[in-house]
């Protein structure tokens, strides 16, 4: 038992933990990974550079990620809250819907984005048609003005999936004797939903927006995908991928000290929204 | 009341239908059409002509590729879901002193990142870069945390005298947990091993940073650089896209009830 324990123990901190460390150490150094260049710490020196505005990509990457992490929150709990209003029902349409909108899933992010690369192919693609009829050309992909805002749609509608399905058990653990207790048989729909339903899905709520913030910061490998981070599309996953890995300069240090700096950005917002959605939670369930 | 009721059921089918099955229909279209018929005609099918994926299949390597993906997928979601019991029966069945927080440790990993550059560092120092027995190592990992959470409650939920009994005979650890409580949970194991799968299958980041030699790509990587290398032969590439897609799409619709079901069901403890 103990051996099995310890094994797997092992993995789990040798690949999972060892690495959020190895972070920290890389971010202090000027790793590049060249065969035999030698590895020197350098201090801060990462860190100076990345807020000494010497470092363009770093100041867009912080915009770049504020909108998309808000664009996405946004519009993935907006559209998810909509689909599992209508989708958590037991009849047969219902379950072929929750079957397509989780199918992005388990297509994964390379099928996903390249279907979306194909759909906005500026050249005959079925959205440049559309967009055509009015009078609306571009690159998409390839455009500053585009790119931004297709690649929250393509994130939203890869992840919609898994959101509708945690409101729907939110929906589904809802007492249905509360409507006809509520007194408000009268009202119409939107009111009940405003008024007696969102309130009820509070828990479903805070698991939703922080696995969206969170993903939303952390995830870069549909931007991969589609973009590579061109077009205002570098956000700060994004260039500490890309200053490590995408460039020729290798600068493994720099990426790591980009990433710590993600991480503890990403605390920073999370926790206290985390803390902020349990006490409304709390507020609104008694 | 019943009115706007039926228009919003369909307007909303509708939306489904628009954003989540039409793109998918797009590509297989696309991907049965000649580039000629496609030039004239963008938008509306053609006679089927099936070149596209004769034609993918050989210049992409596709072949190979999904070979590489289904051996490092299933070796490294079943490792990552073995290890899984491995760590959640002593911790379900409180055998050893610390398990809330060794499952409070493993709780945590669900929100760490996927830290690619020390992973880099890691497989360079320890021999794992760029070969299969490395890479599956590596992709061993990001599966555990939740094969623990799903089999900690799973086990949880089953009468410890259902199992102690077996162990009581006297037969090792090792063939008791096969015997007895690999058949108990074996629903919780489906699950851990196909949300690991998908996530090992469908992995773009990993393959393009811990491998350099094509022999090895996995199939994301290599549609991924089948579009790299075919700018504009857009019914080819949707013909990539389909084959690819394919065995992801036919194992989803075959367990897709237990996939779903079970995000449903967690959301409600979560």
């Amino acid at each position: 038992m103990w051996l099995g324990l310890l094994l797997g123990l092992a993995v789990y901190a040798l690949f999972g933990l060892v690495p959020m460390l190895g972070n920290v150490v890389i971010s202090f150094t000027d790793y590049t990974a060249l065969p035999n260049a030698p590895v020197h710490n350098i201090g801060w020196t990462n860190y100076a550079s990345m807020f000494s505005g010497n470092a363009p990509g770093f100041d867009q990457g912080v915009v770049a990620t504020v909108v998309f992490v808000l664009g996405v929150t946004l519009g993935q709990n907006a559209l998810a809250l909509l689909l599992a209003h209508r989708l958590s029902g037991s009849g047969r349409a219902a379950a072929i819907g929750r079957m397509l909108v989780f199918l992005p899933i388990a297509l994964g992010v390379t099928v996903v984005g390249l279907l979306w690369i194909l759909i906005f192919n500026p050249q005959q693609g079925p959205a440049e048609s559309f967009l055509g009829l009015f009078g609306i050309h571009s690159a998409f992909f390839g455009a500053d003005n585009w790119a931004m805002v297709l690649v929250i749609f393509v994130q939203i509608w890869q992840n919609a999936g898994f959101s509708t399905l945690v409101f729907i058990g939110g929906l589904r653990a809802i007492d249905p004797q509360i409507y006809e207790a509520s007194g408000m048989d009268g009202v119409g729909a939107w009111t009940r939903l405003r008024r007696i339903t969102f309130p009820l899905l509070a828990p479903a709520v805070t698991a939703n927006v922080l696995l969206a913030v969170v993903g939303a910061f952390t995830t870069y490998n549909l931007i991969y995908v589609l973009t590579d981070g061109q077009y205002g599309t570098q956000t700060l996953g994004m260039l500490a991928y890309n200053v490590a890995f995408g460039s020729f300069e290798a600068n493994l240090g720099y990426g790591a000290a980009v990433s710590v700096v993600l991480f503890i950005i990403t605390l920073i917002v999370a926790l206290p929204l985390m803390a902020a959605l349990r006490l409304r939670e709390r507020r609104l369930l008694g | 009341m019943q009115r706007p009721r039926l228009i919003g059921g369909v307007a909303m089918g509708l939306l489904v239908v628009i954003l989540f099955l039409l793109p998918v229909l797009y590509a297989v279209m696309l991907a049965f059409e000649s580039p000629a018929h496609f030039l004239n005609s963008p938008l509306t099918p053609g006679s089927p002509d099936v070149h596209n994926f004769s034609g993918a299949w050989s210049q992409a390597d596709l072949g190979t590729e999904l070979l590489n993906t289904v051996l490092y997928s299933v070796v490294a979601a079943g490792l990552s879901t073995l290890l899984g019991l491995m760590i959640a029966f002593p911790i379900a069945r409180r055998l050893v002193r610390g398990s809330g927080a060794l499952y409070t440790l493993l709780f945590v990993g669900l929100f760490l990142p996927f830290s690619v550059i020390p992973l880099f560092a890691e497989a360079r120092m320890l021999h794992l870069y760029n070969n299969r027995p490395g890479y599956i190592l590596l992709h061993v990992e990001p599966g555990l945390p939740l094969a623990v959470l799903l089999l900690t409650a799973f086990i949880s939920s089953i009468p410890a005298e259902l199992d102690e009994a077996a162990w009581m005979e006297g037969s090792g650890y090792l063939t008791y947990l096969m015997r007895v409580v690999v058949p108990l949970t074996r629903p919780a194991l489906l699950i851990a091993f196909l949300y690991g799968l998908l996530g090992v299958w469908n992995d773009i980041i990993g393959p393009v940073v811990l491998l350099a030699d094509p022999n090895l790509f996995p199939v994301t990587r290599g549609v991924y650089n089948f579009f790299g290398s075919n700018e504009s032969e857009w019914t080819l590439l949707a013909a990539g896209i389909v084959i690819v897609s394919l065995p992801v799409v036919a194992l989803f619709a075959f367990s897709q009830r237990q996939i779903i079901r079970t995000a449903i069901a967690g959301a409600v403890k979560g």
